[in-house]
């Protein structure tokens, strides 16, 4: 059973167009039919419907969604939406693309079914990110005309950024000069390594330190909060985690939700079913389940074993250390993904444990200061607004709190919202 | 709230129907079974006796009625609680947590999944009031809880607002004069604080001591500078418990809510003048 909103990170084609050394999908030429499209739509909203969740959001991502034809996404668009309409609900979309592909012919559908918004990725330094034919430089160039020319055409670009032994070198002043003035990028987010999918030379050396990776992230704290913040800048998830330790609404990601498990899940172009898109490429052991082959979404959950293993993660790891943590309701053990790819195994805590604990002490301090200084809450509240991509919260005005508990005649304190969205 | 209030069995909601009830069961399809056979109006909540159970059938339950759920054995049933975060994305929901041997591990989760908490506690000893002022800083300090912890939170907001509001024996629902519980076999009884001590013979006793407050016992009660708020809880069932323990977690409430009182005030001052 999920919570009262589904995220599905969904994946119409397994095929990239693109050779990325680090990726962690295992890719294959496969993309999904529209019948079949519809298919898996009537079974998410029966899903939806038998379980009372009150809305879905899909997260369209590959492989690369833009090696897909632009018909094909607005024939889908029309389906799913007379189908949700149909029976009265609402289906939200998210895109995530590399935008190697990306032409003025897709401003259309990008504004009609995504909001006009797009979530791409790169880094700074681009060490791993490459074409079929040539190099990171070649790649960067490409990626930075053309978010350019859909930034021109009006729409928002959201980027992710995976640092690298690269970034901790060149350090937070470049990585945030490089996004924010030479890019003119206003919302993005940064995260960490792990090497999923088939391993190369280039996997075996992505774990980061945990020392290094904290001076980073704090470094790139304060720049944020002496340059990025008054200018309304977005920085993932670090503003954040200064709105949730200011009592603001805060959409932190999904990798520090109570459990994933409960949040969201992936489908792939093939049909397989898994928590997320890294193991619905890459880890047929912990497939859930083909939706083809299943009546319902719900049979398949329920009957899986391997989503058993995702659903009791969190109470299974919560005894070794994680109790104690000061911060146990923002991590509750951190990303199984990352976990079993450095680790693997499930049962442990995330191995960016460290960096979290240095991240949190530090954005609580940080927001302490800010109260403190009486920054001028409007704008702050403005600047705290977040609208990225991988963030296991819903879309906008779908998930409320449930009021608190009433004890008779008893002011009770307000329970802060978590999981409210831009 | 002057009516009696019912802590029933779910297979009795139809025969308490007109009167204010707490509907209990062990198993969350009872509950959603039961309660829809009947009005909720004069349901205050549902209790869950049970953490080892799916909580599913509540979490698709058109009802937003608040839920208690009761977790037995704190020390080792608390990673369970993971199962029931979902629930707070309809109800308002409650741990009721014993206090016996480490249970701040299941107050510590409780309230990092955002559940509102209640300490069920009896006379606590040395090693559990140590416990006790583990869950206490926690519930003043850290600004990771945003939920309310009774009977501290309670105890806070009397101290903060400098106003009487209703003592333990209500904040903690074993005020026999407005909570009883009802057994399986329908048996009606008062809290279990007063051990086998039927409501019948309790009212004698109680009238027959007079003292100021019903359910108070007097000598260490009498100079208690806690009295008002307590209500003499803590002299029960054993009249000889020593509250020294439990008179320093009200003296820190006490002074938290002072700090917290001169903060305000201190900032409201400060702010004079600002523009606005």
């Amino acid at each position: 059973m999920m919570r009262n909103h589904l995220s599905v990170i969904f994946l119409p084609t397994n095929k990239c167009n693109v050779n990325c050394e680090y990726c962690f999908e295992d890719k294959t030429a496969d993309r999904m039919s529209l019948d079949q499209l519809s298919t898996v739509t009537v079974k998410l909203l029966d899903f939806v419907d038998e379980s009372s969740i009150s809305s879905l959001t899909l997260h369209w991502q590959g492989g690369e969604v833009m090696t897909m034809p632009v018909e094909w996404f607005e024939q889908a668009h029309e389906r799913i939406s007379a189908l949700a309409q149909a029976r009265n609900k609402r289906v939200d979309h998210g895109l995530q693309t590399n935008m190697i592909a990306y032409t003025p012919r897709w401003n259309r559908i990008v504004k009609e079914m995504f909001g006009n918004s797009v979530g791409t990725s790169m880094d700074y330094p681009n060490l791993y990110r490459k074409m079929f034919l040539g190099g990171p430089d070649d790649y960067t160039r490409i990626w930075k005309r053309n978010i350019q020319a859909a930034r021109e055409a009006g729409i928002n670009v959201g980027v992710i950024s995976v640092a690298n032994r690269e970034t901790l070198k060149v350090g937070a002043e470049s990585f945030s000069s490089f996004f924010v003035d030479e890019l003119g990028i206003t919302d993005f987010q940064v995260n960490t390594p792990f090497p999923g999918g088939e391993q190369n030379e280039t996997k075996r050396d992505l774990e980061l330190e945990n020392e290094e990776l904290s001076r980073f992230f704090l470094d790139l704290t304060d720049i944020w909060v002496e340059r990025g913040l008054p200018e309304g800048v977005k920085l993932g998830p670090i503003d954040q985690l200064v709105a949730h330790f200011t009592g603001e609404p805060s959409c932190l990601p999904c990798i520090w939700q109570s459990n994933c498990a409960d949040e969201f899940i992936s489908i792939d172009a093939r049909g397989f079913v898994a928590q997320c898109d890294c193991w619905v490429t890459s880890y047929p052991e912990y497939f859930f389940g083909n939706i083809f082959e299943h009546d319902t979404l719900s049979g398949l959950l329920k009957n899986s074993p391997a989503r058993q293993e995702f659903v009791a993660r969190p109470a299974a790891i919560v005894d070794k250390d994680c109790i104690e943590c000061d911060y146990l309701s923002l991590c509750h053990g951190g990303c199984p993904v990352r976990t079993y790819t450095m680790r693997h195994t499930l049962l442990e805590k995330d191995p960016y444990c460290q960096l979290y604990k240095s991240l949190f002490r530090h954005t609580e301090t940080v927001a302490a200061r800010l109260a403190g200084a009486r920054v001028d809450r409007t704008d702050f509240r403005k600047a705290l607004t977040h609208t990225g991509k991988g963030k296991s919260c819903g879309s906008s005005s779908q998930i409320t709190a449930a009021a608190g508990w009433q004890t008779p005649l008893l002011v009770q304190l307000e329970r802060r919202p978590r999981k409210l969205s831009a | 709230m002057n009516a009696v209030t019912y802590n029933i069995p779910a297979h009795l909601f139809d025969s308490y129907q007109g009167k204010s009830v707490i509907v209990r069961s062990d198993n969350p399809i009872d509950l959603v079974s039961y309660l829809s056979q009947g009005k909720l109006e004069n349901v205050l909540y549902v209790q869950l006796t049970s953490i080892k159970v799916d909580p599913d059938p509540l979490v698709t339950w058109a009802s937003a009625l608040p839920i208690d759920v009761l977790v037995r054995n704190p020390a080792g049933e608390y990673p369970f609680l993971y199962n029931f975060s979902k629930l707070l994305d309809k109800h308002p929901v409650r741990i009721s947590i014993p206090v016996k041997r480490g249970f701040v591990k299941a107050v510590r989760l409780a309230l990092a999944l955002g559940f509102s908490v209640k300490l069920e506690v009896g006379q606590p000893d040395t090693s559990l009031i140590a416990e006790m002022a583990e869950v206490l800083d926690l519930y003043i300090r850290r600004s990771e809880v945003s939920q309310p912890v009774e009977y501290f939170h309670s105890t806070f907001l009397s101290f903060f607002n400098r106003k009487q509001y209703p003592n333990l024996w209500f904040v903690q629902e074993e005020d026999p004069e407005q909570f009883r519980f009802v057994t399986n076999e329908g048996v009606e009884t008062v809290s279990p604080r007063f051990g086998k001590t039927n409501w019948e013979d309790l009212k004698l006793i109680l009238a027959a001591r007079q003292t100021q407050s019903t359910l108070t016992e007097k000598a260490e009660c009498d100079s208690c500078k806690f009295l008002q708020m307590c209500g003499g809880f803590f002299k029960w069932p054993n009249q000889e418990f020593d509250c020294e323990g439990v008179k320093t977690l009200f003296s820190r409430l006490n002074l938290a809510a002072e700090e917290l009182h001169d903060d305000l005030v201190s900032f409201q001052e400060s702010s004079e003048g600002l523009p606005a």
